[in-house]
């Protein structure tokens, strides 16, 4: 028997948890899953990479694939198609319907593809990468070219986090983008996801007796984005999230992660964006998303 | 004895790939080994990050914050833009360590808590490496 998930038509952190909730009742019985993506008309690189991590998720230790259905407009085909979403999704999912198979061209707004992670070569091969286009498109978005090197930082940073932690590989994507429904700008935004073992799990052994009755999922993320704690004992670890966070500041950048049944952000003033969430359906592994708002422009 | 490091070459000869950029906690781990075996009994020591791209906070840690902890007593950086200096900086403050960069002329800014700050720039003029001006700037005495 198989199991229906659906994707949201309009698949970004948003309603990322309609997805999530749909996806952890269809998985808790252990039959095959299907996405269905024929009805989405936009995902954003975070909704990307989340479905990415929930194939991963699906298709571990069981005998085939998780089957996904493409989208049938010609525009979201072609939109998935140049950032890549397909090369990346056809090793995990059986995929049904058409869809491009060309690699990914280099356009104007994909920074990034969807690109995988698995460890530290990688993420140079991300930085090395990010840094050929950031610069002119960073300007676009009217930051100062001195802050390509903090956001080359910020992306090698996330995605150590899945290199380091999540014990699995994961994705990567960054595009900038004209965010007209929420904030009237032209924003970039770095997407990472893993379908690894997630914050809880990595700082557990340090931190949970601390944390007492307090310890699961928030706490591990407050841990973690707030407190800049890490597994090891060593001052100079847990410098990177705290890292991030410095460059947003100067920025009015937002940063979320969510794992587990968790999620935090650091919300700045253009957003309503809850700082904390608990309770949420369960979905494995990290989902970062990060985001630099075009500077000076319109007031949101 | 003070040894000079070129920190780019070093990433070269460390990792496989021309990389420009200091990043993850391996490719600082594997630097670091490179320049510790370059540096032999040296405890002053000059590492000329010239040409290196981004530098994250994980290779900022593996190789400024632990060469300072283990190996040497005095690090003067070269060839450091204002974005590594916006990483090496925490992460010194981090480790309650202190390191001095040396700027277009010779003058020496300190990087690090304050009392470790005076602390170096005092070992670095009693070791004759650097003289205090009249204005009072630190520079590097003449070799």
């Amino acid at each position: 028997m198989t199991r229906l998930v659906e994707v949201p038509s309009q698949f970004d952190d948003r309603t990322f948890d309609q997805f999530t909730a749909a996806f952890a009742q269809a998985i808790s019985d252990g039959e095959r899953l299907l996405f269905d993506a024929h009805a989405a008309e936009w995902a954003s690189p975070y909704g990307l990479v989340g479905l990415l991590a929930a194939g991963q998720a699906a298709g571990r230790g069981r005998g085939e694939p998780p089957l996904l259905t493409a989208p049938t407009n010609a525009d979201v085909l072609r939109y998935w198609g140049r950032m890549g979403f397909f090369q990346q999704a056809a090793s995990l999912f059986e995929i049904h319907g058409r869809y491009p198979k060309a690699k990914p061209q280099p356009e104007s707004d994909v920074l990034l593809p969807v690109t995988p992670v698995q460890a530290a070569q990688d993420v140079h091969e991300v930085v090395s990468r990010i840094q050929e286009r950031a610069a002119a498109i960073l300007r676009t978005v009217g930051l100062d070219p001195k802050a390509t090197m903090g956001f080359a930082m910020a992306l090698s940073e996330a995605c150590q986090n899945i290199v380091e932690h999540a014990s699995t590989g994961g994705w990567v994507a960054v595009q900038t983008y004209h965010w007209r429904r929420r904030l009237a700008r032209q924003v970039v935004v770095i997407a990472v996801a893993d379908a690894g073992v997630g914050f809880r799990h990595t700082l557990e052994a340090t931190e949970s007796r601390r944390f007492a009755d307090r310890w699961g999922d928030a706490a591990a993320l407050e841990a973690a984005l707030i407190q800049g704690v890490s597994r090891f004992r060593d001052p100079g670890r847990g410098q990177g999230l705290k890292g991030i966070r410095n460059y947003l500041a100067r920025w009015e950048g937002k940063i979320a992660i969510r794992s587990g049944t968790a999620r935090i952000a650091i919300v700045p003033k253009w957003d309503d964006d809850a700082a904390l969430k608990d309770g949420l359906p369960l979905f494995p592994g990290a989902q970062v998303l990060i985001i630099v708002p075009e500077q000076g422009s319109a007031k949101p | 004895m003070i040894q000079h490091i070129d920190v780019h070459a070093a990433l070269q000869q460390s990792v496989p790939g021309f990389y420009a950029d200091l990043v993850t906690r391996a490719t600082g781990r594997a630097v670091r080994e490179h320049i510790e075996r370059r540096l032999a009994d040296a405890t002053v020591a000059v590492i000329d990050f010239t040409g290196v791209g981004c530098l994250d906070y994980s290779c900022a840690d593996e190789i400024v914050a632990k060469l300072l902890r283990a190996r040497v007593r005095v690090l003067l950086l070269r060839g450091v833009s204002d974005a590594h200096r916006e990483t090496i900086e925490p992460v010194l403050r981090g480790h309650g360590l202190a390191a001095v960069i040396e700027r277009p002329g010779g003058t020496l800014e300190t990087l690090g808590p304050s009392e470790s700050a005076a602390a170096l720039v005092d070992e670095l003029v009693a070791r004759h490496l650097a003289t205090r001006t009249p204005g009072g700037a630190v520079v590097l005495t003449p070799s």
